[in-house]
């Protein structure tokens, strides 16, 4: 209540789209942040609000909307004064009073409007292009499925198949049915392999996705807790991703047999890859540093001596894979070994910078319980004076948010010498888990993310190598 | 429970605004990303006015003309001395000054904060004085067998008396080339490297211009400049040492390290100061001499907290010679501490420890004792 007035600022407007911007456009988690804040003043914290077209239309719109709440106001007010009639006084006052939620609800109506009449259309014309498109490429189908490790899955089999084959892959976060119909839609026709990402909120997303590219070969990453909030239950998120299993041939589905998960859900046929190898190509000589991660993968007198960017054991499983596929698809081992040379560290995903001689990894993009889990294991193995972890913790893993996260404690307990967590709704139980594995390092509750990340160089200095995991929006809390 | 720490800052002082960026940046910053520390900024401007207030922790307001403003509206800082030191009503644990040259770093605001009875960060009233004053700092290291180069030394009033008479004196005394120096000033202002009698006879009048005291030192051949810094009180520690880089027959002169930013050199680091080496690469057995001279250096001198000692190796005869200690290092040093694998909020946490430390063994003895003698009266 202290803060009402917050919501008659000029920059109320602003505030309102960028949170809708922040959450996506999706309704509820727009309006639960809505719902929850006290202080419009302070929700524009860690990025600026991007004016795109149509948020500069929402601009005007809701500009024009709070004038004319304004002047209702004003008018019903001075209208009541002038004819000494407290009714219309009240009116106003009442107006006045909820004009705010007039705007943060009524908001959603031309963008609801704008969905219905134009985005949906122009989506499905654009969907239905790409179909016909998909239909009639020559090129093999790849998908990467997975609750996790989907763009490091996709990126290594784009550098290793790329070193040999014409190659695409769905660039950034392009993995919704649009996204990847706006890929096919810019695609040249020549291509020899094609590989799509595909993305997983709800329930049963995979399949149309999955229709849509009608994939020739299907890797799965890992299955976890991630978007549990949504899928509800375990058992649907493994049957949402496993689905891809029915598109392709068993011999031709590649499982990611580290996560227990996949292995408890998966049906019969698909071959399981790891850090030990995948059918009868074996891994040996395996061994990661700062610097990248290197191995020997051989099957009887054949033999590819891998060397990467990417950091940490857990990579060598669907490098692995990434390299089988090649070969299945006919690249030679030198040009797969060259593929393999040119795989980086990818931006805010175990990428490991020196900063003021402390060694940083930058696991920012990271929001799963298995990337926190093999992120820890590296940084236990490294001979280092100070281990620093931080982390605001996961989010979106539903009735499992307690469970995730005191099991995030305990393995912190166990790899770190100093944690920094952002204070916050799970704070509590990473602490309850620290607690547990009587965890006798430094522990630092940072109210104010931004804060320490930008006076990162005062913590750290040379000897120190600091893991850095996953980085809430402002939309959460 | 969070100690409460005065910052104090700014003064009377050519090198006002270091010291500015020294507070902010290097002390008020890391206290309270440590969130052990309540921090209270003192700022004393230029005419000598004690201010406090939030903003004063932002860097910022210097660099607009936020400060005047601020600096007219506040109301003086209200001091009060009740066996401790209270400053606006809040009771002051530690104090930690961040003050460099005149007043703060020569030992003025220190005996003002041992009178008080407050814990003080960095080095003790006496030592500090010391530590200022080059010929002190020299006179003691020579009383302790820690070599440095020839000087001589002369006050104002004996060269306004007799300008001409006493710069022979002092040029008869010293082989050229020489440098000459304001006594008890920092940051390298108003020096002057001279290899005549009339550079000599000029350089005195300017040094003379900054300071009381004017030291004149012969230049050691064949030179490297290092410094090392070194935190602690009883068992004191060193950083790395490094070497400031400048150009041949140069030297490391208030406006290379700080306004040109040390002039960019193939292959140096970028350090607080300019660019440097760090650390120092020294042939044979110099890095760990330096180390050691430093070190004898910062216990003759009776320093601790932290301090900065600044030596002259001669490569060729590999001797290590004291040129002068800083007993308040710009910016604390924190870049070498930081690539020696002390991050700033660990040093200034550090710094803090050693003052209640320091203050705990002072407070030990007894500096007063029951007698009867005014009874007989």
């Amino acid at each position: 209540m202290k803060y009402y007035f917050s919501r008659y600022f000029l920059s109320y407007p602003r505030v309102l789209l960028y949170m809708l911007q922040d959450t996506e456009y999706k309704l509820v988690p727009y309006l639960d942040w809505v719902h929850r804040t006290d202080d419009f003043r302070l929700v524009i914290k860690r990025r600026k609000l991007v004016l795109t077209k149509k948020v500069r239309l929402l601009l005007v719109t809701l500009r024009l909307i709070s004038f004319a709440l304004f002047v209702s106001v004003t008018a019903t007010i001075i209208y009541g004064i002038a004819t000494q009639n407290g009714w219309w006084i009240a009116g106003g006052v009442v107006l006045a009073l909820v004009a705010p939620f007039v705007l943060s609800h009524g908001l959603l109506l031309p963008l609801y409007i704008g969905y219905i009449l134009i985005q949906k259309p122009q989506e499905r014309r654009i969907i239905r292009k790409a179909r016909k498109v998909l239909n009639e490429h020559q090129g093999v189908r790849i998908v990467v499925a997975g609750s996790y490790g989907k763009t490091t899955a996709k990126e290594t089999l784009l550098s290793v198949i790329g070193a040999g084959m014409k190659t695409a892959a769905t660039p950034g976060n392009m993995n919704t049915a649009i996204g990847i119909s706006r890929f096919a839609m810019k695609l040249k026709g020549d291509e020899e392999v094609l590989i799509f990402e595909l993305g997983e909120e709800r329930e049963d997303d995979i399949r149309p996705l999955a229709e849509l590219v009608q994939p020739d070969i299907a890797l799965v990453t890992g299955i976890n807790e991630s978007h549990l909030v949504n899928f509800k239950s375990l058992n649907r998120t493994a049957a949402t991703i496993l689905a891809v299993a029915d598109f392709v041939k068993p011999e031709d589905l590649y499982l990611n047999g580290e996560s227990s998960l996949v292995r408890k859900y998966k049906q019969s046929g698909g071959q399981l890859f790891s850090q030990k190898g995948v059918g009868s190509w074996k891994v040996t000589n395996a061994s990661t540093a700062m610097t990248g991660t290197k191995f020997t993968l051989s099957k009887g007198e054949q033999k590819i001596r891998a060397s990467t960017g990417l950091i940490g054991l857990h990579t060598v499983g669907v490098t692995v894979a990434a390299a089988v596929i090649a070969i299945k698809l006919g690249v030679s081992t030198k040009k797969i070994e060259e593929g393999l040379k040119n795989v980086k560290a990818f931006e805010h995903r175990m990428e490991p910078r020196l900063f003021h001689g402390a060694w940083l990894i930058d696991d920012t993009y990271n929001g799963n319980s298995d990337g926190v889990k093999a992120g820890l294991e590296f940084l236990k193995e490294q001979k280092a004076k100070r281990r620093i972890y931080v982390t605001p913790g996961l989010v979106e893993q539903g009735d499992k948010t307690q469970e995730v996260h005191e099991k995030i404690g305990e393995q912190i307990a166990t790899s770190a010498d100093v944690v920094v967590l952002m204070n916050n709704s799970v704070t509590g139980y990473i602490m309850n888990g620290l607690d547990r594995k009587k965890f006798e390092g430094q522990l630092i509750i940072e109210d104010d993310p931004l804060f320490f990340y930008t006076n990162l160089d005062q913590f750290v200095a040379a000897g120190d190598v600091v893991l850095m995991q996953n980085d809430w929006t402002d939309n959460y809390r | 429970m969070k100690k409460t720490v005065a910052v104090f800052f700014g003064g009377q002082s050519t090198e006002h605004d270091i010291s500015i960026m020294t507070a902010v940046g290097s002390v008020i910053k890391p206290l309270e990303l440590s969130k052990k520390y309540i921090v209270i900024p003192v700022y004393i401007t230029k005419k000598n006015k004690w201010v406090t207030g939030t903003a004063l922790k932002d860097i910022k307001t210097y660099q607009s003309a936020k400060i005047d403003e601020l600096i007219q509206k506040s109301k003086p800082v209200q001091v009060t001395f009740d066996n401790g030191l209270t400053i606006n009503k809040q009771k002051i644990d530690v104090a930690f000054p961040a003050m460099h040259g005149s007043y703060g770093e020569d030992g003025s605001l220190m005996g003002l904060l041992r009178m008080a009875n407050v814990p003080f960060v960095g080095s003790d009233m006496d030592a500090s004085v010391i530590a200022m004053d080059k010929v002190l700092s020299k006179q003691v290291a020579e009383a302790n067998g820690i070599p440095t180069s020839k000087f001589a030394f002369l006050s104002r009033d004996e060269f306004a008396a007799d300008p001409k008479g006493q710069t022979k004196r002092v040029a008869k005394a010293l082989v050229y080339p020489l440098f000459v120096k304001p006594a008890h000033l920092g940051s390298s202002i108003g020096i002057t490297r001279v290899t005549t009698l009339d550079e000599l006879y000029n350089a005195i009048e300017v040094a003379a211009f900054y300071d009381e005291k004017i030291i004149v030192e012969e230049a050691v051949n064949n030179l490297i400049e290092v410094t090392v810094p070194i935190i602690g009180n009883e068992e004191p520690r060193a950083a790395l040492v490094e070497r400031p880089l400048v150009t041949a027959g140069d030297f490391f002169d208030f406006e290379t390290k700080y306004i040109n930013g040390g002039g960019k050199k193939s292959g140096a680091k970028s350090g607080a100061q300019g660019y440097s080496e760090l650390p120092a690469t020294l042939p044979g057995k110099l890095y760990d001499e330096s180390v050691g001279v430093a070190l004898k250096v910062y216990k003759a001198i009776g320093l601790s907290g932290i301090a900065r000692v600044d030596l002259l190796i001669d490569e060729k005869a590999k001797k290590v010679y004291f040129n002068e200690v800083n007993p308040l290092p710009g910016d604390l040093y924190r870049h070498n501490w930081r690539a020696a694998g002390v991050p700033s909020v660990m040093l200034v946490d550090e710094l803090v420890r050693y003052a209640e430390e320091r203050f705990a063994t002072r407070n030990a003895l007894q500096t007063t004792f029951d007698s009867s003698f005014l009874r007989q009266f």
